[in-house]
């Protein structure tokens, strides 16, 4: 933190009657400044182009930004990202162990499991899931719960199976690469304090795994949030379909789809604020000093405290 | 008096390769007894045998009385659960080359860790025991630290009041100063040393002769998972028999 005053006026520096400081004039880059002009040229045509465009009914935007099915649309989105990752991220934890048991049918399975689940498209599988209803005229779980399929397998169920299965497929690898990361010692050291495998799993070495599987999962929830568009294709009233149906109705098409972009990107900029503290907090431990947050360094550069910053002096 | 640990021609194979041919020893209550030899020589293995962190091929091996791993019932063996293979480790303190801290939590929660999860302990008592036993190593100061906050030597006295806060009524030290710098040696011997004098049975693993002659009670030198020589450490290493020794102490020493 004080390196940056040790540069200017440190023991080396001329004021110390050292060697006299050297003035010369530095290289110049033309290109530079010839590739700026050139992006922004190009940033400018972009924006114009949409901009001069009188079809474009740039009104609407905010005049629908707030409306009634809009914000459903945003409350359903947001429910089946949340949904659809809680069965990914308890399925994942389960399949990764799996994946690791020393039961060759167990890990199999988890084996399988992923290689069918990432290995064919999202989208084919809600159709497959909305579809069953051609091949199991009736669910019957015996003395529990007996229904016609059609009925029983709702759009919200389709999505959610077909998000949340895909997805457990995709956090399945990034738990057990997050297990595996976990040193060996670790586990030794546990057990031999005296403590259960399970014990040893939930205390020890998946906290510890915590720090190598959030980060990639932040990365899974956004990408959740923006795939849950495909499930306007198995009648799911997510935000897209509602802005897509909305835009059909009235003449503005492209407008409702530049809306809903616009969601989509208020949405997954909140995410990354969380992301970004959920992976400071797992870092506890892993760092000596935790960096600070932007609002500790905003603070710092504003209010000029004597403890806080060092920089500031 | 049983044995503390008494081994009869414990065998212990990794694959094809025979790590342990053979070992026969006897460590009595309250006996600091420890163990050197080259590199490769099977006595880290044959620590780990001990409270069955590897399972040994042949042989018996027995803690306080009870087989490591087994119970024995009308002359058949029967395998050991997990739960109570975990509940012998208990009694049995393990301290690590690499010191295997928990880096997630502080050297107060690393030290409360195993009694309030394994023996059930209420937060509070734990917390008193483990500020007693971070005291006796001479880091109350650091409770608050994580691991990553702390010297070699500090991380390693840690890690002797974790295994100390089970209460054992064996250590295993499984050279616990090879990984330090030569300056920090000194404060984790010194608190071994204590334990030896508050009448501890150790075993140890080490290439610190100066502790073997100063506090160890006997002594054996294992070379190709063999016992070749054992006795009082004064008498080994003052006057050892074997050539394979010699050696060895020649070029240690």
């Amino acid at each position: 933190m004080t390196v940056d005053v040790n540069k200017t006026d440190g023991p080396g520096g001329a004021r110390g009657g050292g060697p006299e400081v050297i003035k010369a004039i530095p290289v110049r880059h033309p290109l530079r400044y010839v590739s700026a002009l050139i992006a922004l040229g190009l940033l400018v045509a972009i924006v114009y182009a949409f901009a001069q465009s009188d079809k474009i009914n740039w009104a609407t935007i905010p005049d629908y930004f707030f409306n009634e099915r809009i914000l459903d649309g945003v409350v359903e989105t947001m429910k089946l990202t949340v949904l659809a990752m809680l069965i990914g991220v308890v399925l994942g934890i389960v399949l990764a162990v799996m994946r690791l048991s020393k039961n060759p049918v167990t890990s199999g399975i988890a084996w399988f499991y992923i290689w069918f689940f990432r290995g064919t498209p999202v989208l084919v599988q809600l159709f497959v899931w909305f579809n069953l209803g051609l091949v199991f005229e009736y669910i019957n779980l015996g003395p529990f719960y007996k229904d016609q399929w059609s009925d029983f397998m709702t759009p919200m169920l389709t999505a959610l199976l077909g998000l949340g299965l895909n997805e457990a497929a995709y956090m399945a690898e990034i738990c057990r690469a997050g297990l595996l990361s976990v040193d060996e010692g670790q586990t030794e050291a546990a057990h031999a304090l005296g403590m259960s495998h399970s014990k040893t799993l939930r205390r020890i070495v998946i906290p510890q795994s915590m720090r190598v599987i959030v980060p990639p999962t932040g990365n899974e929830v956004i990408n959740m949030l923006k795939t849950t568009s495909l499930v306007s294709a198995v009648q799911y009233l997510d935000l897209f379909r509602v802005t897509q149906q909305i835009g059909e109705r009235s003449t503005a098409t492209v407008e409702m789809y530049f809306l809903a972009a616009a969601w989509y990107l208020v949405m997954t900029s909140i995410l990354s604020v969380g992301q970004y503290y959920v992976e400071r907090f797992y870092a506890k431990g892993s760092t000596r000093t935790l960096p600070p947050t932007p609002m500790q360094r905003l603070k710092a550069a504003v209010i000029p405290s004597r403890n806080l910053s060092g920089g500031l002096r | 008096m049983t044995a503390m640990v008494k081994a009869e021609n414990v065998h212990k194979s990794f694959g094809n390769v025979e790590v342990l041919k053979g070992i026969d020893l006897e460590v009595a209550p309250r006996e600091v007894f420890c163990l050197i030899g080259p590199s490769g020589s099977g006595k880290s293995t044959f620590l780990r045998c001990i409270n069955h962190l590897e399972k040994i091929t042949g042989g018996r091996l027995s803690v306080d009385g009870d087989l490591v791993g087994y119970r024995e019932k009308n002359g058949k063996l029967y395998e050991l659960k997990d739960s109570e293979v975990a509940l012998k480790r208990r009694d049995i303190g393990m301290v690590f080359q690499r010191f295997n801290l928990f880096p997630h939590m502080t050297a107060l929660e690393n030290v409360m860790e195993a009694p309030v999860q394994v023996k059930g302990e209420s937060k509070a008592v734990a917390r008193e025991r483990a500020q007693r036993l971070l005291d006796r190593v001479g880091l109350a100061d650091k409770a608050g630290n994580y691991p990553s906050q702390l010297s070699g030597g500090q991380q390693q006295r840690v890690a002797i009041a974790r295994a100390l806060a089970m209460e054992p009524k064996l250590m295993l030290f499984d050279e616990p100063t090879s990984a330090l710098d030569p300056e920090l040696v000194g404060d984790v011997l010194d608190v071994m040393r204590g334990l030896a004098e508050d009448g501890m049975t150790m075993i140890v693993v080490t290439h610190e002769m100066g502790f073997a002659r100063e506090v160890g009670d006997s002594l054996v030198f294992m070379d190709e998972g063999v016992v070749v020589e054992s006795g009082h450490p004064r008498d080994v290493l003052t006057n050892p028999q074997h050539e394979r020794t010699q050696s060895f102490l020649s070029k240690v020493l």
